[in-house]
């Protein structure tokens, strides 16, 4: 009989009671819940029922080649590994009830490496070597799941997260939709001596808000949009049989087709336009509006950062910034990952920030100082969520201390309005005081390079701390020269100061992920924080202390954490496999904490970063704990390689 | 007795010559002896009866799962309905969920309790209260298909506060030991479910006799005789 027959069979005759009980369990959990149901009927029936008494070895290195697929009927399996002259072995992992081992080794043929201990009395299903090979070859789904592990299972997770944000929208499209499958085809183009009257005819008739001017070769010249029009008319342009030429804007914005509408969505908000073109080898392929991107949408992007850049009170801004709670519901929604989502805010934020910068210039006067707003930390790194409280600093050129000085004087009060504006606007003051307002974070140049150069060269406790702020720096508003020519500095102090990255790893160690030997999660055990655990100092810190160190040591200019690990891993300080582990890893719990600011920002409560780990469902906690693991391996590699 | 099974065989059973010829095919049963208890096929078994009256009562449906080497294989047990066109909703209907419209599209007794055998095979019969199995199946086959059980019977009732004498005091029956164990059973009252909860109770309690270096099954029911006459002694009140 061949394999079809056999499933096509299976799936006739009626399930027995067993098998039928088998996987009813099963399907409490992933992979097996998305398996096809006589594949999974097809695992069951191959499989052994073993019981292990706590204590008992299930596999160890030496038994040779794994000969089963295992699963976790009941209770726990845990590994433990031997390392050379340590007397007790190391618990790697826990496996609880419906999770597997050992993949790799399966997979790759081999012992495993990690001795598989039943931590309580436990029952296993074991699926002989063989069987597991055929299940590979017929169930996709479970092929995924073996070959790809728990990167499977993320995204299934991801694909979770935009159902759920869906519902309240209406998706339509990822955001890493190519622009090709997006962009209208017949792009509505004219030449440069149309008349106005004929363009806007044109577009009229096409029912587009745009028209692209090209060339003989159909290379773009220059766009005209509905906006444009409104603009000409308002300054009394009348005459119609003019040339388009006259009044189109010039060298428009374009992408490929092969960008994704993410990229189109970044390109409209830092411009602030709302058509794109698409270009393919210097041809114009296609048009893409921001109502393409966001059709259904109730907030849209390059309006919402317009409108931000354009507010007129702080006021305004304030009622402003309460769409991005939108925003954000609908790019999960959109698909759009953790990195996409913090990108976004930090853009928002940054136009937010300049905006009030300008608002307060206008009411203060000019204080007759050039100056140059700098951001640290979280804002830097463009890792922004809605929970974020200021860091920042002001940087101005003086020619010597005096001067330096009497130029703060006359730069305080406005960084302190600045300041407070910005809290009006919900970032929230910071506690350590590192702000523009505190006189020591508003310096010269050649004050900020004597404080950085102190920071490197004298690493007390204060100066490391200082350092995990101030080492993610960016010009935010103002002259970017002198800032920039600092940065780089800095960064090569850094990078030939191994003692000083030596302590930097070590500090990079300081916050442990929270998972411990026996238990999912360690959690606070008393009082208000009792059962909840930090998502940010506790599992995003130890990636960005980490990424830090290693790029700074590695001379990379680069701020954002994701940019910095696939950086480290173009230049081979890292793995590739590790760099996307931890990059994955990252994310999800940046995606976590996101989907939990959302949901409390609904409740009308306060934004919170302690998670109680037993809210979330099962899948989500496994890949939680699967992360905060990740985040163990980077310290552990981190302190072998600076051996502490 | 003799004419009492005389009569019976000479009603005989609707055996067609197919299922004589199966019927003389089966194996003896497994002897318990020095075989290693780890090399021995045990079938856990549990029948589902219209009551429980030993004379009357017939079985209803069985359902039987194997272990050997200390592990169960999902493919490897059996589980059958069987063809009663006499019978009607009772008591223990309420116990078993069994509707009379599905004994009534059972199998028929002879092939069921036929291909119960073939599936047992050489084996040692375990159930949990095995005395009243045994004497339900016994009668079946001597009805049915004129066949003598000679299978042994271990009981999972004695062999757990046997070997779990610290759970001995507060358990006694199967909802009692499942639950001692934590172990899911996906539908109680069910033949085969009934069947495979007992088995993992088995697995359990086997892996407790292993490392206490009861090997054999004859040192297995070794035990088993003493830990009964000290029962015995106990209760009587020495």
């Amino acid at each position: 009989m061949s394999r079809d027959d056999s499933l096509d069979q299976m799936g006739r005759t009626a399930v027995k009671q067993n098998i039928h009980g088998i996987m009813t369990f099963l399907l409490g959990y992933p992979p097996f819940d998305q398996m096809e149901t006589h594949h999974l009927a097809w695992l069951v029936e191959h499989c052994q029922l073993r019981f292990y008494a706590a204590g008992d070895a299930i596999i160890r290195p030496s038994d040779g080649p794994v000969q089963h697929f295992y699963i976790v009927k009941q209770g726990q399996v845990r590994g433990e590994r031997r390392i050379a002259g340590q007397d007790t072995p190391d618990t790697t992992f826990e496996i609880s009830i419906g999770e597997c081992f050992p993949l790799a080794a399966l997979i790759g043929d081999r012992a495993t490496r990690t001795e598989h201990i039943a931590g309580q009395d436990t029952f296993c299903l074991l699926l002989p070597r063989v069987d597991f090979s055929e299940l590979v070859g017929i169930s996709p789904v479970f092929r995924d799941f073996a070959l790809r592990g728990v990167s499977s299972l993320l995204q299934q997770v991801n694909l979770q997260v935009q159902r759920q944000a869906a519902e309240t929208l209406g998706a339509h499209y990822s955001l890493d939709t190519l622009l090709a499958q997006i962009a209208i085809r017949k792009p509505v183009s004219c030449s440069p001596v149309t008349p106005i009257g004929t363009a806007v005819r044109m577009m009229h008739e096409a029912s587009v808000g745009s028209i692209v001017i090209t060339d003989a070769q159909a290379a773009p010249e220059g766009i005209f949009t509905l906006r444009d029009l409104r603009r000409i008319v308002a300054h009394g342009e009348t005459d119609l049989q003019r040339p388009i030429v006259e009044v189109m804007t010039p060298s428009p914005c374009y992408l490929p087709s092969t960008a994704s509408a993410f990229d189109a969505a970044i390109s409209m908000t830092r411009e602030h336009i709302a058509h794109l073109c698409v270009v393919d080898r210097g041809r114009l392929v296609g048009v893409v509006s921001e109502r393409d991107l966001f059709a259904l949408q109730r907030v849209d992007l390059v309006h919402l950062a317009r409108a931000i850049s354009q507010a007129e009170s702080i006021a305004s801004l304030v009622a402003l910034r309460r769409d991005i709670r939108h925003l954000v519901d609908s790019m999960l929604a959109y698909g759009a990952s953790a990195g996409q989502v913090t990108h976004i805010i930090t853009l928002l934020n940054d136009h937010s920030v300049c905006r009030v910068i300008e608002l307060c210039l206008r009411q203060h006067g000019d204080p007759g100082v050039p100056f140059t707003w700098l951001c640290f930390g979280s804002e830097a790194r463009r890792e922004q969520t809605l929970m974020t409280d200021q860091d920042n600093g002001m940087l101005f050129e003086a020619e010597n201390a005096d001067q330096a000085a009497a130029y703060r004087q006359q730069l305080l009060p406005l960084a302190q309005q600045i300041n407070q504006a910005l809290a009006e606007c919900g970032f929230t003051l910071c506690k350590g005081n590192i702000m523009a307002s505190n006189p020591e974070l508003c310096l010269s140049r050649a004050e900020w390079q004597a404080r950085f150069t102190r920071c490197i060269q004298s690493a007390t406790p204060e100066n490391l701390l200082a350092s995990s702020i101030f080492f993610d720096f960016r010009v935010i508003w103002g002259e970017p020269a002198g800032a920039q020519a600092l940065f780089g500095s800095v960064l090569d102090m850094v990078a030939r100061n191994s003692t000083f990255q030596h302590l930097m790893a070590r500090n990079a160690l300081a916050h442990r992920p929270p998972i411990g030997l026996f238990r999912d999660f360690v959690t606070s055990r008393s009082g208000r924080e009792k059962d909840t655990l930090d998502l940010k100092i506790q599992g995003l810190t130890p990636f960005v202390d980490a990424a830090r160190v290693l790029a700074l040591a590695q001379g990379i200019s680069e701020t954002s954490t994701i940019r910095r690990l696939q950086l480290l891993k173009q230049q081979e300080a890292i793995a590739a496999l590790d760099a996307d582990a931890y990059t994955e890893a990252y994310e999800f719990i940046q995606l976590i904490r996101m989907q939990q600011h959302q949901r409390q920002e609904r409740e009308r409560q306060p934004l919170s970063n302690r998670l109680v780990p037993d809210t979330l469902n099962h899948l989500d906690r496994r890949i939680l704990r699967e992360s905060f693991r990740q985040a163990q391996r980077l310290q552990s590699s981190l302190a072998l390689r600076y051996q502490l | 007795m003799k004419l009492r099974s005389l009569l019976l065989r000479g009603r005989s059973t609707g055996l067609t010559p197919a299922m004589t010829a199966r019927r003389s095919a089966l194996p003896a049963p497994q002897p318990i002896d020095s075989t290693p208890i780890d090399q021995a096929r045990l079938v856990v078994l549990d029948l589902e009866t219209s009551g429980l009256d030993l004379q009357r009562d017939e079985i209803l449906s069985i359902g039987a799962v194997a272990i050997i080497g200390n592990t169960l294989q999902m493919a490897d047990q059996f589980e059958c309905t069987l063809l009663r066109p006499a019978h009607r909703a009772s008591q223990a209907t309420l116990l078993h969920e069994i509707a009379p419209s599905e004994v009534h599209a059972g199998c028929p007794a002879e092939e069921a309790l036929l291909g119960l055998l073939e599936f047992a095979g050489r084996c040692v019969f375990v159930a949990f209260h095995a005395g009243f199995d045994q004497r339900m199946l016994s009668r079946g086959l001597r009805q049915d298909l004129d066949y003598r059980l000679q299978h042994r019977f271990l009981d999972v009732a004695e062999l757990a506060p046997m070997l779990f004498p610290e759970a001995a005091r507060k358990c006694s029956t199967l909802d009692d030991w499942q639950q001692h164990f934590r172990l899911v059973n996906s539908e109680r009252h069910n033949a085969a479910a009934d069947a495979q909860i007992s088995a993992e109770i088995l697995l359990i309690l086997l892996h407790r006799a292993a490392t206490q270096g009861t090997a054999t099954l004859a040192e297995l029911n070794n035990r088993l005789v003493l830990w009964r006459r000290l029962n015995l002694v106990r209760s009587s009140g020495f």
